[in-house]
């Protein structure tokens, strides 16, 4: 009898990811939007059961007191990206969103990269997001049709989360047993496999993202070392400015044909007048989307 | 001094009490100023009765916020069936929580020297007049949270599920939207010439030179002023609410207390307009022989900034409530051609201007050579001169008659 307790307790200890991960996938599925109404509430409950196991994996756990900040942020970002996916209305997803990206600028704000923050609200919140916000408005989301309003393909989109998370959390918590500032990063304390994790624990980097005039130092990285991608991100989003200008400018030019050929036609408050006002308005949208991106 | 975490706590606490305090007073006093601005351009009397409560006593009119205030509260809380609920009470709550939140940064002066009451047992540091003293990126932070004021008027415009408040809303954010590129664009040249995000910094700045920057970054001020004034949809921009043709736009369907968060969050946008006109263009708290330009200012000096900002930012809150009364409503279109054939290429030059005049072997040797007035006469031609070119390519933009050039091709 005992045999059997221990054999479970072990089967437990090596098995209690994919556990974790199937009922998060479980969860998953159940709350994403689909024809049927039932079974919301019970996957809510069994994808926080999911990811209840799989962050008491994570070592970052153990000062839950001392980091209530960051773990009622965490919480609040984490559960507002879940109700992205599986609200039914498009503009409260939206809203969801918007606050998904709130609290990721707030975690970003708590380690101390105060401009990813901001800019985390500037371009996503406050552009891209609106806009996108725009379109769902017009678009009428309360009408009858169930195909903007169930999520397709549940069956893959569910476990294909699961997974992402269960690999992230198991790189997590082997990548790094121990998060102590005392023990330097690459020490035999320390033992970090990713070359990238390693830098981004190392000293000199804290103190650089965490200087006073970090906005300089940011500056003085993006126009020194990261100058290129600077110049090749600046050169795209100005080819698809230029792109848009020229797909309208190719559509007045054959609407103004139209009108030549239908002279009545060439009144001031025309529908065609109107409508290209709004594709001239429509590409400034895009305008500004790319100049605040950039 | 090291402080404990505790001490960090209560201070940013009672500076966040004090402040919401403070500003809230403040847009209800507001309020008053602009019924009285009005009275005056319209040569009426405006609000005079009311004065302290269940007495005879006037006070010019000073009780009227109260009055204002009570009749809100006291009206039916009423929520029109067909309106979406949740998103409802949420649109006006999020506007007034991002126009609050941008206070953060906003300094009120420079720093009040430490405080030492011995009775009480307090003792404190140099107090620094601004809730987050450490960000480096304040300027962006203002930014970010009025582009979230966009949330609380597309939602409410949308939630009301009326066709003239949904109007008002999509009027709304197209205009925020393409009125944040000439607002980034008029504080960029500030930010070149001090290299500093910090609006503490910019104020320091101009106090130890003594030169605000108004007066050799005229037309980065027109743009970011213009900006503004569209941002905090103050006539004449409020075409999100022109109750000629939207009945009141994004919050027809208010009524009560939500009204009111919305209008309070309106007056809290304009307040953050005019402390930001103030401390990027006008020097802040500085003003000559008054204020003294030290880093640690006595209580003499650290009270006279304070009022002094106090007084500059009331001054450019009556300008806005004047320009209010002394232009009409531009339609949508001019709207548009303003931000973007107007406003953006002004923003453009101001900011090549700058850059040129920071540049060590054009801009620096002149001043050398020639002193520091070339830079002042330079801001003031170039403004002068793109203003006019602006005036001939686009003379229609602001032109309220009906568009010939649409009509005759």
């Amino acid at each position: 009898m005992t045999n059997l307790l221990e054999r479970l307790t072990a089967w437990w200890h090596a098995y209690n990811v994919y556990v974790a991960l199937v009922l998060v996938a479980v969860g998953l599925y159940l709350l994403l939007p689909r024809r049927r109404s039932w079974g919301r509430a019970a996957g809510a409950v069994t994808s926080v059961i999911g990811m209840g196991l799989l962050a008491a994996r994570s070592p970052a756990f153990a000062g839950f007191f001392q980091q209530g900040v960051f773990w009622s942020l965490a919480a609040v970002t984490i559960s507002a990206a879940a109700a992205t996916v599986t609200f039914r209305n498009p503009v409260y997803c939206a809203i969801w969103f918007a606050l998904a990206l709130l609290g990721t600028a707030a975690l970003f704000f708590y380690q101390g990269a105060q401009f990813l923050g901001v800019a985390t609200v500037v371009v996503y919140a406050g552009a891209i997001l609106v806009t996108f916000l725009f379109v769902l408005m017009l678009a009428n989301p309360k009408g009858q049709a169930y195909y903007d309003r169930i999520s397709w393909e549940a069956w893959l989109a569910a476990p294909a989360a699961a997974v992402l998370l269960g690999v992230m959390t198991v790189a997590l918590a082997r990548g790094l047993p121990a998060i102590d500032p005392a023990v330097p990063a690459g020490s035999p304390d320390f033992p970090v496999p990713a070359v990238s994790v390693a830098r981004a624990m190392s000293q000199p980097r804290v103190e650089e993202i965490l200087a006073t005039d970090h906005m300089a130092h940011l500056g003085g990285q993006l126009f020194s070392r990261y100058l290129l991608a600077i110049e090749i991100a600046g050169t795209l989003l100005l080819v698809a400015l230029v792109g848009a200008v020229a797909i309208v400018v190719h559509e007045q030019r054959s609407r103004a044909t139209v009108d030549a050929a239908h002279p009545t036609a060439g009144h001031a408050l025309t529908p065609a007048a109107l409508a290209a006002g709004r594709t001239q308005h429509d590409s400034q949208f895009a305008g500004a989307g790319a100049n605040i991106h950039e | 001094m090291q402080h404990s975490m505790t001490y960090i706590a209560v201070e940013a606490l009672v500076k966040i009490a004090l402040l919401a305090f403070i500003m809230m007073t403040a847009a209800a006093y507001l309020v008053l100023l602009e019924r009285w601005v009005a009275a005056w351009v319209q040569d009426r009397r405006g609000p005079n009765r009311v004065g302290v409560p269940l007495t005879k006593i006037k006070l010019f009119g000073l009780g009227q916020p109260l009055a204002d205030g009570l009749k809100f509260i006291f009206k039916e809380e009423f929520t029109p069936k067909h309106v979406d609920r949740w998103l409802y009470t949420l649109a006006p709550l999020s506007i007034l929580a991002a126009a609050l939140a941008s206070f953060a940064v906003i300094p009120m002066g420079s720093s009040l020297p430490p405080i030492h009451i011995p009775a009480l047992g307090l003792e404190t540091d140099r107090i620094e007049l601004v809730e987050a003293p450490s960000l480096d990126v304040g300027l962006v932070y203002v930014f970010a949270l009025s582009s979230m004021a966009v949330y609380g008027v597309i939602l409410g415009g949308w939630a009301s599920n009326n066709k003239y408040s949904l109007l008002g809303g999509l009027r709304s954010s197209a205009q925020l939207i393409a009125y944040e590129i000439p607002l980034g664009l008029g504080i960029l040249g500030v930010v070149l010439a001090s290299g500093s995000l910090r609006l503490e910094t910019i104020c320091t700045d101009q106090a130890t030179s003594g030169v605000w920057n108004i007066v050799w970054q005229p037309l980065g001020f027109l743009v970011f002023f213009v900006a503004a004034l569209a941002e905090s949809a103050r006539l004449p921009f409020d075409l999100p609410e022109c109750e000629q043709e939207l009945i009141g736009g994004y919050h027809t369907e208010y009524a009560g207390m939500r009204l009111l968060l919305y209008l309070v969050a309106e007056f809290l946008h304009m307040v953050v307009a005019a402390f930001l006109i103030v401390i990027l263009y006008f020097g802040g708290w500085h003003l000559w022989g008054l204020t003294g330009s030290e880093s640690d200012p006595g209580w003499g000096h650290a009270l006279a900034r304070v009022a002094v900002l106090s007084l500059k930012t009331l001054a450019v809150i009556v300008l806005v409530m004047l320009v209010r009364w002394s232009w009409p409503r531009f339609r949508f279109d001019q709207l548009m051609t303003l931000a973007w054939k107007v406003m953006l290429p002004l923003g453009l030059v101001n900011l090549v201007l700058v850059a040129v005049l920071y540049e060590p072997e054009l801009g620096g040797r002149m001043v050398a050579e020639y002193g520091a007035w070339t830079r002042a006469a330079l801001g003031w031609g170039v403004m002068l001169a793109a203003c006019a070119v602006a005036a001939l390519t686009a003379p229609l933009a602001t032109d309220n008659r009906p568009r010939l050039d649409w009509g005759v091709r």
